[in-house]
């Protein structure tokens, strides 16, 4: 095989394992997230999830992945919660090592973030951010919200046209 | 190598550097492919050059940056607007609102969905980027029911699913912070580069609020807004009625001489009433208006009339 076939096939190759792995596996790219018994908001939650953790996708359906934790939980999450994970090629190269590491989210975060934050906290120290993280904490239920919709008759509950 | 070979590789490595877009995954996969000889050390280079470019639009801002903006832009419009301050209004307006974000093309954002509202006689109405959405007083009073409020947290939502906060910063800004965060290996910010960054966060903070609070979304933005609002409410199980008489109602009180608030960062009403109107023509059959939700509806909002 000639010098520049061997080259383009192992390009290829690479580009392959490349796609495959950014393929059957996606990282939560939000907080706090829960995976779900069913693909809908208000059903159980089966495992709490957060920031940059790892599954494998099982497949999708209307908006919704099916996933399956590292502890082996299945259920759904929200594809607005996830997103293709970023595969380290220089690990991949040393060892084949393919979980994305604690390094890598740290680069990921690397940007406007909470370091940013008390910065300019410090240098604007009238603005009360106390009160915002009050609000952060207004987060209704599950239950709370599918109580609004069945007395309202919305959502599922709904059908008066 | 020959240059067709070149090319080839170099297009992979450019579709890997992109799909992957990653500072650590662009400088690694260069370095493999330029320690292999596929192609020169300064090809690799102009490669990872090319990728950070790449970095420099708002759609390139991620998840948990858009949180960060959305809470310092919080806190601004919580330094010119007192927080009214009622928990049962707050927890009926955080179950609706959330209600209808879970029926919306972005239920879920880095740090969720928050709803307050704001003690103003001002009619107003405000998103902030990743999901604080505010409404004043003054609207709420405007409302007369369920599927009108439910109208306008659906438009706000619709701001945020779009991130039509941060197409308002100018692209320069984000090019400069960009051009910091991507240039070090390094994985936590110098001084130096933490000085740069924050003082662009306060550039790209400026342009965000100035555009909620005193020059309002370009036209565009609001008729999708609008679009959305009536979308996201048909889907939660509302009537899509909410909207059109919202504005009708806002048509018919508008203030005469200088305008603030609502009248002043939104499209003329009559204008957005016409679209509305045939937007909801087009919806076909619709869930309809519900005694229940209009009785839950006045005994939440009783205290602020």
């Amino acid at each position: 095989m000639k010098k520049p076939a061997r080259a383009m096939t192992l390009v290829a190759m690479v580009f392959v394992v490349f796609v495959f792995l950014l393929a059957e596996t996606v990282v939560v790219k939000i907080k706090t997230t829960s995976i779900r018994k069913d693909p809908k908001f208000t059903s159980a939650a089966v495992a709490p999830l957060k920031a940059g953790e790892s599954l494998e996708k099982l497949e999708t359906r209307s908006g919704w992945v099916r996933v399956k934790t590292k502890a082996g939980v299945v259920g759904w999450v929200h594809s607005t919660a996830v997103e293709a994970r970023k595969v380290n090629l220089t690990a991949m190269d040393k060892n084949m090592q393919t979980q994305a590491s604690a390094g890598e989210v740290a680069l990921a975060a690397k940007g406007f973030n909470k370091q940013v934050e008390d910065k300019y906290r410090t240098s604007n120290p009238n603005l009360d951010f106390a009160l915002v993280d009050a609000l952060e904490k207004l987060k209704p239920t599950a239950a709370e919200v599918d109580a609004f919709l069945k007395f309202g008759r919305l959502g599922e509950y709904g059908g008066a046209k | 190598m020959s240059a067709r070979t070149k090319a080839f590789a170099a297009a992979l490595l450019a579709a890997m550097i992109v799909l992957a877009g990653c500072q650590a995954v662009k400088q690694g996969a260069a370095d493999v492919m330029a320690a292999t000889g596929k192609i020169s050390k300064e090809d690799a280079q102009s490669l990872v050059q090319t990728a950070d470019v790449l970095r420099s639009t708002f759609a390139d801002i991620t998840d948990e940056e858009e949180y960060y903006i959305g809470r310092a832009t919080a806190a601004l419009i919580l330094s010119k607007y007192k927080l009214y301050r009622n928990d049962s209004l707050s927890s009926y307006i955080n179950v609706m609102g959330t209600a209808i974000a879970f029926s919306s093309d972005r239920p879920e954002t880095y740090g969720g969905y928050h709803f307050a509202v704001l003690d103003s006689d001002e009619v107003n109405a405000m998103a902030a980027p990743g999901g604080f959405v505010f409404v004043t007083k003054g609207l709420v009073m405007r409302c007369g029911d369920e599927e009108t409020l439910a109208a306008i947290l659906a438009h706000e939502i619709g701001h945020v699913a779009e991130r039509h906060g941060l197409q308002s910063i100018k692209k320069s800004r984000l090019i400069d912070a960009f051009k910091v965060i991507g240039s070090e290996a390094s994985r936590q910010l110098n001084s130096e580069e933490l000085a740069k960054v924050t003082a662009a966060f306060e550039g790209v903070l400026g342009d965000v609020v100035e555009t909620l609070v005193e020059r309002g979304y370009d036209r565009k933005f609001e008729y999708e807004a609008d679009k959305l609002a009536l979308s996201y409410a048909v889907r939660t199980g509302y009537s899509p009625g909410g909207l059109a008489e919202f504005l009708k109602g806002m048509e018919e009180n508008k203030p005469a001489g200088r305008v603030s608030g609502w009248f002043k960062t939104h499209p003329s009403a009559s204008d957005r009433l016409a679209r509305a109107k045939a937007e909801t023509a087009a919806l076909g059959a619709v869930p309809v208006k519900l005694d229940a939700r209009t009785a839950r509806f006045a005994a939440a909002v009783k205290a602020v009339r």
